[in-house]
């Protein structure tokens, strides 16, 4: 089972992409997603119910949360009303401990996103400050990195011993799917699911990137 | 020319490309109808002094310059919405990419949505965005 | 919304600005400014280009320059430092701009929020200015996010 970790919607103050639109450019693209996640930036969005998108267009769409912590952007998986009342998700400098401990107390998971990213990406803290001993899975391919980001996150978690998963980060439609993550289970249908099988560790990261077009026309 | 009508629009067709010019002599003759003069964007030594690689091109350009692109792709077509936002430096002087792709259209209001993107040469993304782009009957 | 960035708390700044009209300016739409502009964004479509064409108008983004000096209504809290730099534009266009038009336009504190980046901390001030014709008739609305160290 195929699942993009990592997207943005509309309701992120920076996305610009409508649910829908992605449920139906997966399918005109074709594109091997078996669905993919919302992680909105700095909330978690308890209202949206996209049970219809996912029975129309065969989609598993999940709710999660991007936070943003002293030691970088955390993506938290398998949000619930317990942890939504441990810490402020709006807040931008969470302690990255309070995040770790209050996921795993609420039986959510935490994982830093694009961590080979300046200032935002955990790596670029552990030079600074350390590692963080609770880290066990990153993303490390994140389909809105530039260059060389993506690379120091492969190398960081193999030196540190993490898993690696994979979310295109897409914040307008026609990026879902660049990067996502490959479940050996077939049948994830629900967030607890989810966060199971992040716990579990049986995943691994692809991308999904098209090649380039040399088609370009000067102007 | 052939003009693009709504009925030949689907949901996932690409644009064409444009490598658009970012010379110093566009970027500075963007600035001068702006009114918009500031040395980040026309003086590659003075944007190095305030920490950029080289000096910038304005957002609103890069914005500009995807409108011509859409009206390019669909001649006569009206521009009713473009939202863009700047993520990362577009250096003068350097080669740009700018790509688009149908993300939605709408039978009714006969538009097409569209992302729009450009692409720094190093492969950074520069600019995203989203139009509404209405076609005549 | 974040208690504070910096020595500024945002959400009291949030509460305290936004909806504030703070600047009211009018633009006189010059033929040959129309076209300047145009050219210089690359255009090719003769309505943005060519005044002899039956429909020709300003450029959708011409209103995005359009702006009267004040950047923050008067007593606005100081964050970070510097002039800022342009995090995007949203255009809206209702309707074509004609030359000669003469254009009033109101500009309002839309949103204030912060968040952190490669760039480090930063507060997003979004600034939106709606331009209204001769009859009162909307023709353009044009927000503006200006990015701000915190």
């Amino acid at each position: 089972m195929i699942l993009d970790l990592h997207t943005h919607s509309i309701k992120s103050d920076d996305g610009r992409a409508k649910v829908e639109n992605y449920c139906k450019w997966i399918r005109k693209k074709e594109i091997p997603l078996d669905g993919f996640v919302l992680t909105e930036h700095r909330q978690y969005d308890s209202e949206s119910d996209y049970r219809a998108l996912e029975d129309e267009y065969n989609l598993l769409i999940l709710k999660a949360s991007e936070v943003e912590t002293d030691y970088g952007h955390v993506l938290v998986f398998g949000v619930n009303e317990d942890l939504l009342h441990s810490f402020d998700f709006a807040n931008i400098r969470l302690p990255i401990q309070t995040v770790l401990n209050a996921s795993k107390e609420n039986g959510a998971f935490a994982a830093p996103c694009h961590p080979g990213r300046k200032r935002v990406g955990l790596f670029s803290h552990y030079a600074r400050s350390g590692p963080i001993a609770d880290v066990h899975t990153v993303e490390v391919f994140n389909g809105g990195s530039i260059p060389g980001e993506d690379q120091l996150s492969v190398e960081q978690a193999a030196i540190y011993g993490y898993r690696g998963f994979g979310g295109s980060d897409s914040h307008v439609v026609s990026r879902i799917g660049y990067c996502a993550t490959k479940f050996e289970r077939d049948t994830i249908t629900t967030v607890e699911d989810l966060v199971e099988e992040l716990q579990s560790g049986s995943f691994s990261p692809i991308s999904l990137k098209p090649e380039p077009k040399n088609t370009s026309i000067e102007t | 020319m052939k003009v693009l009508s709504y009925d030949d629009v689907e949901l996932g067709d690409d644009l064409p490309d444009e490598s658009p010019d970012v010379s110093m002599s566009k970027v500075t003759a963007f600035c001068t109808a702006a009114k918009h003069v500031f040395e980040r964007f026309v003086d590659h030594e003075a944007a190095r002094k305030e920490g950029f690689p080289a000096a910038i091109v304005p957002g609103i350009m890069s914005q500009s310059l995807l409108l011509a692109m859409i009206h390019r792709w669909a001649p006569g077509c009206t521009v009713r919405k473009i939202d863009t936002v700047f993520r990362g430096s577009l250096l003068v002087d350097s080669n740009v990419t700018m790509s688009g792709a149908v993300t939605d259209t709408d039978d009714e209001a006969r538009t097409a949505e569209v992302d729009l993107v450009i692409t720094a040469e190093d492969g950074r993304t520069g600019v995203i965005g989203t139009a509404v782009v209405e076609f005549k009957d | 919304m974040a208690e504070s960035s910096g020595s500024v708390n945002i959400a009291e700044v949030r509460a305290e600005w936004i909806g504030v009209e703070f600047d009211w300016a009018e633009f006189i739409i010059d033929k040959d400014a129309m076209i300047q502009w145009a050219s210089a964004c690359g255009e090719t479509d003769e309505r943005f280009i060519d005044p002899s064409h039956s429909d020709f108008q300003a450029h959708p983004s011409f209103t995005t320059h359009c702006m009267s000096g004040r950047l923050f209504p008067k007593n606005f809290p100081q964050i970070g430092g510097g002039f800022g730099i342009d995090g995007g534009k949203t255009v809206t266009a209702h309707l074509p701009i004609r030359a000669g038009s003469k254009l009033t336009a109101v500009t309002t504190i839309a949103d204030i929020f912060d968040k952190t980046g490669r760039s480090g901390t930063m507060v997003f001030i979004v600034q939106r200015m709606e331009f209204k014709d001769e009859t009162g008739a909307l023709v353009s609305t044009v927000d503006w996010k200006m990015i701000k160290k915190a």
